[in-house]
Formats: structure tokens, sequence, C-alpha cells
């Protein structure tokens, strides 16, 4: 009988390691516990025993039941481990790039324009927004630009034909339909629709009926900033656009203000800077934007009165400063989408 | 506009800056400097033209050759010389011993390399005569041997390229300039001396070279003013009226002609000289052009004039095309005697009209169109009369025509000093800024209680309000002197548009999922919108009235065409992502009117074949589908999927895999999407499949104030769920099977059950089916607000849904 239990333990033992799988590991409990198994008739003969001998025999089978149930449990957790293996496959190597894209790119214009945006709205300027074909009268009648102004000349400015309606493009008038040559067009519409005091930024796409170079682009983009409050002076722009220069060149930037015209600002500005790493560009100063105080005209225009308020404005082209900050050399290369230039800007 | 430094010290004598000073100070009063070019020789000492007679290698030095040449001394110098330009017979510039070149270097008699050498041949910058450094200056026209440098070159001189802004017309010429800078630096300013007396002239008593002068329409022409010199002698211009002309680009004709031009540079008032002989019927006549008039103007090109020109004609035809350019029928010639001299004062937007309506534009029509100064009309042609006699002899007629009136009301601005100082933020005490005043030659008048009167010269028409005296004051006191202050903002409670923040987050919805953004012209070409062979012009209403290229007639209706171009653009570079997205306004025709629409567009490139280490999941039309939901969902707009709806035929889109989405007449948005026409996308060089979406979202929706958000109490039981499968004909939509049994789920929902949800989520067609049918499968989610469901509960209501569409419909319930 000891010897049979012996066998039956050695044999269970001696076989486990073979098991690769789950219907293996049935077949072989059931050659040892099963109703034909081995283990199983050795067990029946416990009634065949003599009484005297049964205790000490019925111990030995529980124990020779536990150490089959070991063999079991123990194949039991190899089939497991194994089947787990399967299922989540071979350990990774680490260092395999990822199949995935990579995270995108943010055009450099967008970046520019967020720049400037992030450093005017901490002074609390915020965008107003407005449409890109516009009418006469928001980009010229208001800002005091002459019906005769070679600015609105066909050769310069595109215009729509004179059927065209816009829906959505509100008219001050029977004016004519045009691309915006400036996004000033939305400072007209934001003091005509909001109160004063204001102080916006309005970034957008404009167009210019140039032929296209280095330059110049059939559209550019710019942004500009207006406030409008009691009691604004120049020494108030100077400041401000003081700040705007230390925010995007550094804290050596400096600024200077070159007394030019435009027919929506007196006194108006033409304003340079220099910074020391902008030294490459080869000139000491370079031209960023205009700027000046808005003319009373214009407040004329919108209704507001030039006696009480008194405020300031700015624009500058966001390729142009792109062009600077980045050193891009030709205005062009912002619109052919090069992948290789898209991905130096990510 | 140039502008000659020599020139300009005529009339500022104590003017003693240099170039750069000069510059800066130009630069600071409001006229940016192009460019500055020096031309000319400064006076040189021993610096001689020489010849070189023979050239050989220097004995210690690769290097250098050793020269003999002749400089009109009989002795033949040896120099030592380093450049290679030249060859034995050049005649170049030889600095001898003594001389001092521009810099301060002085020639010795020295030894280079052990080897005498008695001077230096000289390149172009060593004479200080611009940047050419590459080898000796060779001069070509083989002048004397001997002579001196400074008698082969024009004296030295700096002319800058000045830009002047469209309102100050005064300084279009070098007497404005000169005052512009006598201002600034604080220098007296010489006028040119006038001889011809106003007083010597009369315009009734006396002869003239014509009988009359008539302006047809005082609009057109204010003024006209004719002198007539009789007797001139026709000949070159003395070298300094050339010179100053040749410094600023103009080339002499003759001395009358020569005289009009420069008067013109000196005052800037616009002249014109007639050969009297060829006036007809000894009249001048300011009269609109007939229809068709012809003219052949003085650079030789026939016009056809219209009735909107305005011409200057004698009896029988047109001389001159006013404020513009004389004709060759009347120019002074060779043989010219008498002269009869124009200045007159045309009305600028008429010049302005005229000029670019022929695309015709002079310095004449430059300043015309800018405005001259009234004032300065008579001043001028007294001034010209006065160098005619001088250099082409002759004698002025008494009688001169003074027609029209070149009158003007001197302006007087009332301002306050404080009014000043205020809008500056600073300023200098009353004397300080009165003086910036007087430098532009204002007449300041003190009218008591600190109010000035300022009385306006006549050259200064652009200045009428208090506020344009605060930028002359600031030009002049400097607007380097404006003082460093804090920002100081108060707080202001605005927004942002809604517009803006939208794109900050469309922006980062599509960089995190991998996309590049593209920025592509608004205005695209007819052909980019048709298909090859397409004659008609799809989208008439969109097209400009004045494109300036084919690449550019029309606003974009869609963000699609301009994906796909840079797709092709940047497949042959290999290695590109093929997510692109863009920002940008499209345009679309709705019911006879046009709107303006915030795009977005999204474009990704299927390359099932792309090689990867591990494979990764295609993208197909419901990925694309997804992100516009997303794109939507950011803008605050839900496009139904009923609103869907397959898009054949369009330029773009493959049929039966491109759809569009929401109509602008009803929803507040419009959407193309899905897979592109394939035959297009290989027209465009793509391998692999293309699934792009253009989205139009109404900007006015934006504004729109966001749905406020009410909570709603939900169930706190277990859901029950049940699946239901429907046949129905192939061609039924799904949102439309959804709709019927979302109709009927509702039917049987009240106080003790609730169909939360109906998701649809297997289509089937194939084996088992009918051709012509589909099967699609919903799982529908059943909840009560109270309870637990019993089971019973739950079938009795799924029971009525199946018996519902049954009933209603004609789809057939899998059982």
């Amino acid at each position: 009988m000891d010897e049979q239990l012996k066998e039956i333990i050695e044999r269970a033992r001696g076989q486990a390691g073979e098991i690769a799988n789950r219907g293996g590991f049935e077949a072989f409990k059931a050659s040892f516990v099963g109703p034909q198994g081995s283990f199983t008739a050795l067990r029946k003969q416990l009634g065949t025993i003599p009484k005297e001998q049964r205790p000490e025999y019925g111990k030995r089978i529980n124990e020779a039941k536990d150490q089959l149930e070991a063999v079991f449990a123990e194949v039991n957790e190899r089939l497991e481990g194994m089947e787990l293996a399967a299922l989540i496959g071979p350990a990774v190597d680490p260092t395999l790039p990822s199949p995935d894209r990579p995270v995108g790119t943010v055009h450099p214009l967008t970046q520019i324009l967020e720049r400037i945006v992030g450093i005017f709205e901490k002074v609390g300027f915020t965008v107003a927004s407005g449409p890109e074909v516009e009418t006469e009268f928001f980009c010229f009648d208001a800002l005091n630009t002459p019906p005769e102004h070679p600015a609105r000349d066909l050769q310069d400015t595109y215009y729509m034909p004179d059927s065209a309606r816009f829906s959505n493009v509100s008219k001050h008038g029977e004016e004519r339909y045009l691309l915006r040559t400036h996004t000033s067009s939305v400072q007209i519409r934001t003091m005509l629709k909001e109160k004063p005091p204001l102080r916006i930024l309005s970034p957008g796409r404009t167009f210019r009926r140039d032929t296209a170079d280095a330059t110049h682009s059939a559209n550019f983009h710019q942004i500009e900033g207006l406030y409008v409050d009691k009691g604004v002076k120049v020494t108030d722009l100077k400041a401000m656009l003081d700040h705007f220069a230390r925010e995007l060149l550094g804290k050596d930037a400096k600024v200077r203000f070159r007394p030019h015209f435009f027919p929506y600002t007196e006194p108006s500005f033409e304003v340079d800077f220099s910074a020391e790493h902008l030294g490459k560009v080869g000139k000491k100063w370079i031209e960023i934007m205009g700027c000046g105080m808005v003319d009373p005209a214009v407040f004329e225009a919108v209704g507001i009165d030039p006696e009480v308020y008194t405020g300031y404005a700015f624009g500058m082209g966001i390729e142009r400063i792109a062009m600077i900050a980045y050193g891009v050399d030709d205005i062009r290369y912002f619109y052919q989408n090069d992948q290789r230039f898209l991905n130096q800007f990510a | 506009m140039l502008i000659s430094l020599d020139w300009i010290k005529n009339y500022l004598p104590e003017l003693r800056k240099s170039a750069e000073e000069i510059e800066e100070a130009l630069t600071l009063i409001g006229f940016e400097v192009e460019g500055i070019e020096r031309r000319g020789l400064v006076p040189l000492q021993h610096v001689v033209v020489g010849e070189v007679l023979e050239k050989a290698q220097h004995p210690n030095a690769d290097r250098l050759s050793l020269c003999k040449v002749n400089v009109g001394t009989g002795t033949p110098a040896q120099i030592v010389c380093g450049a290679r330009n030249f060859k034995v017979g050049d005649r170049v510039p030889v600095a001898l011993p003594g001389a001092e070149l521009p810099g301060g270097f002085v020639i010795k008699k020295t030894k280079l390399r052990d080897v005498d050498s008695e001077g230096m041949m000289c390149s172009a910058r060593e004479l200080g005569m611009g940047e050419d450094h590459s080898g000796l200056l060779i001069l070509e026209q083989r002048p004397e041997i001997g002579t001196p440098v400074n008698e082969v070159f024009p004296e030295a001189d700096t002319v800058f390229d000045v830009e002047v802004t469209p309102n100050r017309p005064d300084c279009l010429s070098h007497v404005g300039m000169a005052r512009e800078l006598a201002a600034f630096f604080g220098l007296e300013r010489v006028r040119p001396v006038i001889r011809t007396a106003e007083e010597s002239l009369s315009v009734s008593e006396g002869e003239a070279l014509v009988d009359a002068v008539e302006i047809e329409d005082a609009a057109t022409c204010k003024y006209y003013s004719a002198y007539s010199i009789r007797g001139v002698k026709i000949a070159e211009s003395p070298d300094w009226l050339k010179q100053r002309l040749e410094t600023i680009g103009l080339r002499p004709i003759n001395n009358v002609v020569d005289v009009t031009n420069f008067v013109l540079h000196e005052m800037g008032q616009p002249l014109h000289a007639f050969d009297a002989g060829k006036i007809r019927g000894r009249r001048i006549i300011v009269r609109a052009a007939r229809e068709g008039e012809k003219i052949t103007t003085l650079d030789e090109k026939a016009r056809v004039l219209q009735p909107q020109h305005c011409v200057i004609a004698d009896a029988d035809r047109a001389m001159v095309i006013a404020g513009v350019m004389g004709s060759v029928d009347a120019e002074v010639d060779n043989a010219t005697t008498d002269v009869v001299l124009e200045a007159a004062w045309f009305h600028a937007p008429l010049i302005r009209k005229t000029s670019r309506g022929l695309i015709l534009s002079t310095d004449s029509s430059y300043r015309f169109e800018r405005g001259i100064d009234p004032a300065g009309v008579d001043v001028a042609a007294r001034r010209a009369v006065d160098l005619i006699l001088e250099l082409a002899g002759g004698t002025l007629c008494k009688r001169v025509f003074h027609e029209g009136s070149c009158a003007i009301e001197p302006t007087v601005i009332n301002v306050r000093p404080d009014f000043i100082r205020e809008r500056c933020g600073f300023g200098p005490d009353d004397a300080g800024v009165k003086r910036c005043l007087e430098a532009l030659e204002l007449e300041v008048s003190e009218q008591g209680s600190g109010s000035w009167q300022a009385k306006v010269p006549a050259f200064r028409q652009d200045l009428t309000r208090p506020i344009d005296l605060v930028e002359e004051f600031l030009r002049i006191h400097g607007t380097v002197k404006i003082p460093e202050c804090a920002v100081e903002n108060r707080a202001m409670l605005r927004s942002h548009a809604r517009e803006y923040t939208f794109r900050r987050e469309v922006t980062a919805y599509f960089r995190s999922r991998g996309f590049s953004e593209l920025y592509n012209y608004t205005l695209v070409s007819a052909d980019s919108l048709k298909r090859p062979g397409d004659v008609e012009d799809p989208y008439p209403s969109l097209r400009l009235q004045n494109p300036i290229s084919a690449d550019g007639t029309h606003l974009r209706p869609s963000l699609i065409p301009g994906m796909v171009e840079v797709l092709r653009n940047n497949r042959s570079d290999g290695d590109a992502s093929g997510c692109y997205f863009e920002w940008g306004r499209v345009y679309a025709e709705v019911g006879g009117q046009l709107v303006e629409c915030i795009g977005v567009g999204l474009a990704v490139l299927d390359q099932p074949d792309r090689k990867n280490w591990l494979a990764r999941q295609g993208v197909d039309f419901f990925t694309v589908k997804g992100m516009v939901a997303d794109v939507l969902r950011l803008a605050g707009v839900t496009l139904p999927d009923a609103q869907y709806r397959l898009l054949n035929g369009c330029v773009y889109g493959q049929n039966g895999h491109f759809a569009v989405g929401g109509d602008l007449r009803k929803s507040p948005c419009r959407v193309e999407l899905g897979m592109l026409d394939l035959k297009y996308t290989q027209r465009a060089d793509i391998n692999g499949r293309v699934y792009a979406a253009s989205i139009a979202i109404l900007p006015q929706i934006l504004e729109k104030a966001p749905k406020a958000v009410r909570y709603a109490s939900f169930s706190h039981f277990p859901p029950s769920y049940k699946d239901l499968a429907l046949v129905v004909d192939a061609a039924t939509s799904a949102a439309e099977v959804q709709r019927s049994l979302a109709d009927a789920a509702k039917a049987v929902s009240g106080a003790d059950i609730q169909v939360e949800s109906v998701r649809l989520f297997d289509v089937y067609q194939g084996k088992g089916l009918d051709d012509g049918q589909k099967s699609l499968a919903f799982s529908l989610t059943f909840r009560a607000q109270n309870e637990t469901l019993t089971d019973a509960r739950v079938n009795q209501a799924f029971e009525t849904i199946q018996q519902t569409i049954e009933k209603r419909t004609p789809f057939r319930v899998r059982r």
C-alpha cells in the first residue's frame, strides 16, 4: 500500500513538469483522482482493509491526497502564469519609438500672435473680432481716410463687385464691400457697439493688393490695440510700448518713436525697436509698428466725444514680428506650409 | 525723394552736421531715410591720373606687383601694388607722396618688401567714393595723364533718399527740407533771392507772347500764371546746374527745361515752359480733354485722353496733360527763341485721378496731387524767370497772366499750451512750447488766459486743429524726450471675443491629436474650384471685382482644396505627418446673399502601406465625423446625425463617401466631410486616401450666451438592457430608424419606467437577409427613477416598443 501511494506521488511529481495546457492538466488530474484514476482505486480499497488498520490507512491516504493537490496547485499556478503571459505578450522594449503621430505643430504665426496677445492680456487688453470682408465706411471713412486717398484705389485694395451683398457684414450706408486692409475696422465696430473706457486688441487677417514677393503677401495678419479713456496721453502710449518691447525682446530692448502720418491718429508715429540680439539683423533700429493718439475725427465718426475722451492705437504686422523673432527671411514660407518648416516650431 | 546735402546747404549755410547726424535728424522729425549715397569726390591734393607703363612681379612677394606709372611728371613713378584687376595701359588714380586720402591716410615714399614705392594706385573706396575695394578704379574715359582727379570726378555730395509722408507736400523740395532741418537744429535759413520784382509786371499793360489765358473750369484749375520771355538762346546748362540735376537722378536737357526742373526741386512748384512759337492762335486754354483726344507726351508715348483729364491747350490742340506731362508738340527745343512759362495750381484729386488713370506719375503730378504751396506759385515762377534770363538770356515781357486766384485765407489755430502738455503727458514751459512752434514758422501770439493764436504759413495746409500742433511740438521738441513712465491702467471687465477663445480651444484640440496647423490664402483661383475641363465658374458670386492675378480671384468657399495642395507639396518630402488643420474664414452664398463664416478644416492622409514597426488603426469617414462633432461642440453647436446626407458630384468629394451636414439657411453651421475623390487626390500626386472636412460656422452664433446648465436628478437604481435588431430597406438612413425607435421608446416611458438611451451597435447586410435589406441592432437601456425594475415590467415595455415599430413603420423586428 505504502509502496503504491509512494509510486503515485512520484509519478505525479514526475509528470507535472510536462503539462503544457489545460487539456493535459485535466487528463493528468483524471489519471489520479478521476473515477478511473489510480489514486481513486487505492482509496476505494479502504473498505477492504481490516478495521483496526483503517485509521492508519486513512491517514496515509489523506497525506497522499494533500501531496497530490499540492502538485496540482503547482501545475495550475504554472499554467495560469503561462496563460497570463500569452495574454499580455512578451516584455516590451521601452526604447522603441512610439508609432503614433507626434504632438502636432501650431503655426508660427499663431504662436507669435499668442505671444503678443499674452503680453497685452496681462495689462488688461482683450481681443475683439470682426469680419474680414468689410465696407468702405468701417475700413476708411470712419478712420478719417478721405474718398480720394490712394489706399482706397482699386489698385491697392480688393473690392467685391457692387452687386455683392453680405447678410452678416453690416453696412453703414450704401458703401462698397472690400477686403479689409487693416484690422482697425474692428476698432470702429467695437467703438460703435461698446462704450468707453475700452482696451481692446484686434488681431486678424488683412489684405492688400500687392504682388507677392519676399516681403509682400496676398494676405497677411495684423494685430492692433486701442485704448480709449479719459486723459490718455502720449506718455501712456510710450510706456505701454516700452513694456511690450521688453516683454517681447528682453530687458535691454529700446523703443524709438518716429513722427509719421496716418489718417486715423494724430500725432502719429512709426515705432522702432532695438535690442542686443536683434543686432544680427544688421540695423540698429528695426521698424516694428505704427501708433498714435486716436484722431478726434475718428472719435466723432463713432460718436465718442473727443473733448471728453482721448486714446491711443497701435498696430503691427504679425508676419513681420515673426520674421524678426524667428529670423525667417521670406514671408512666403509662412504660406507654403512645408512640413520641415512647420516642424521647426513644434 | 532724393535730397542733395550740398544743395540744401545753399539755404542753410550754417549747417555743419555730418551726414549721420542729418540722417538721424530727418528720421526723428518724420522723414525716414531709406538710403544714403555719397557721390563725387572730396577735394584731394596730389592725386592725379596715371597710366600703367610696366607691370612686373614683385621680387619678394607673390601677391604684389611692381609697376612703372606715368603720372605726367616726365619720370615714371615706381609703385608697388597689391591689386590684380589692371593691365599695362590702364589709366588709374594715383596718390603721390604728400597726398592725404579720406580717413587720414598720408602717402609717403616708402619701401614695400625692400622695394621703393613712390605712391599708391587707388580703389574707389580709398578715394572715399563708395565701397568698391575689389581692385583699382580703372578710369575708362582715359582722362589726360597728370590731371588732378578732382577734375575728373564731380564734387563730393551726400544724397539722402527720403520718404515724405503724403501729408507733407511742403517738404517735396530742397527749400522745404531745409525749413525742417532749420527748425530742428535751430538754424537760420536763407531764402533764394528773387530779382524779378512783382511790381515790374502788369496783368493789363504791355506785351506778351500770348493774347489770352482762359480757365474753363475753375474747379480743376484754381490758378494759372503765364510769363513771356522773348529772345532766349537755348543751350546746354552750365555745369553747376547739370550737376545739381544729375545728383538727384535727373537728365539735363537744355538750359530752359533744366531751370524749370531745378526750381521744381528747389521750391516744390512744378513749372512748364512752352515754345511760344508752337502755341497756335496765341491762346492758352485750360480745359477738359475731349473724348478720345490724342496727345504724344514727352516720354514719346501716344496717349488717348478722356474728358475727366484736364489739358493745357492752344487754339487747336492739347499741348500738356495738365499738371502731369507736356507733349512733344509744344516742347522747348534748340530752335526755340520765345518761351512762355507756366506756373499753376491744379486741383489735387484731379491730378491724382489723371496720373493714376494714365499710369503716368511724374515729379510734377506727384507734387500737384499732394498739394502745392499756393503762396509760392508766383515766387517759383519769378525764380525761374531769373534763372532763364541769367542762363539763356532774353527779356521778360511786362505783361503776365494771372488767371484764377491763389489767395487763401490763412489758417489760425487757437491753442492752449496746457492742451499740448496734457495730450503729451509732459512738456516744457510755455516758452519752450512756443519755441518749437515758431521754429516751424508759425506766428504765435498770446491771447491772454493761457490761450494762444497760431497763424499757420500757407505751405502748411496740413495744420488746421490744435491736435495737429501737438504733433508739431513733439517733432521739434524731440520724441526722444518723451519720459519713461510706468504702465498705469485701471481694470476693465471685458472678456475676449468668444471667437478668439474658440480658436484657442480648436488649436489645442488638434495640436494634441498630432495635427499641424496650416495657413493658406483666403483668395483662391477659379481653377482650384473646378474639375479639369470645366468652363463655368462654379462660384461666380465669390469673385472679387479686381483680382490681381489668376491665383486669387475668389474668396474661398472651403478649406479643403488648400489643404490638399499642402498634402501634395509635402508628399514629395517623405515623412510628413499627413494630418493638418486650418483656421480661417470661408464664404458661402445663402439665399442670394453671401455670408462670412469662421472656417475650421482638417485633413488626414490614410496611408495603409506606410511602414511602421507596429500596426495602427487607419482612419475612415467616422474618424472625421467624430472630430467635426468635437469642434462643433467647442463652438457650442450640435449638428444632429439626421442632418448629414451624402453629397455626390462635389469636385473634391468621393461619391458615396462624402457628405454634407447642416444648412446655413437653417442651422448655424455647414460641414462637408468625408473621403476625397480618388481621382482628385491622384491628380494631386497623393498616394493613399485623404479624409477631410471643412466646417463653416456663422460667427454671430458664437456671441450667443451659452445655455445655462440646470442639474436634473438621476436614478440610483440599476439599469436593465434589451437588444433589438430591425430589418430595414438598405437605402433607409440609420438616423431615420433611430428616430422611429426613439419615438417608440419615448412613448412607453412614464413615471415607473424610462428608456434612458437607444444606442446603435451593429449594422449588418448579407447572409440571412434579402438583397436590398440591412439589419440595424440597437441596445436599449431601461431604468426606473424610484425602484429596481422587474423583468416583467421591462419585457412589457420592450414588447410594446416592438409592436409600435411593427405597426407604425415598414421596419421588421428580428425576433
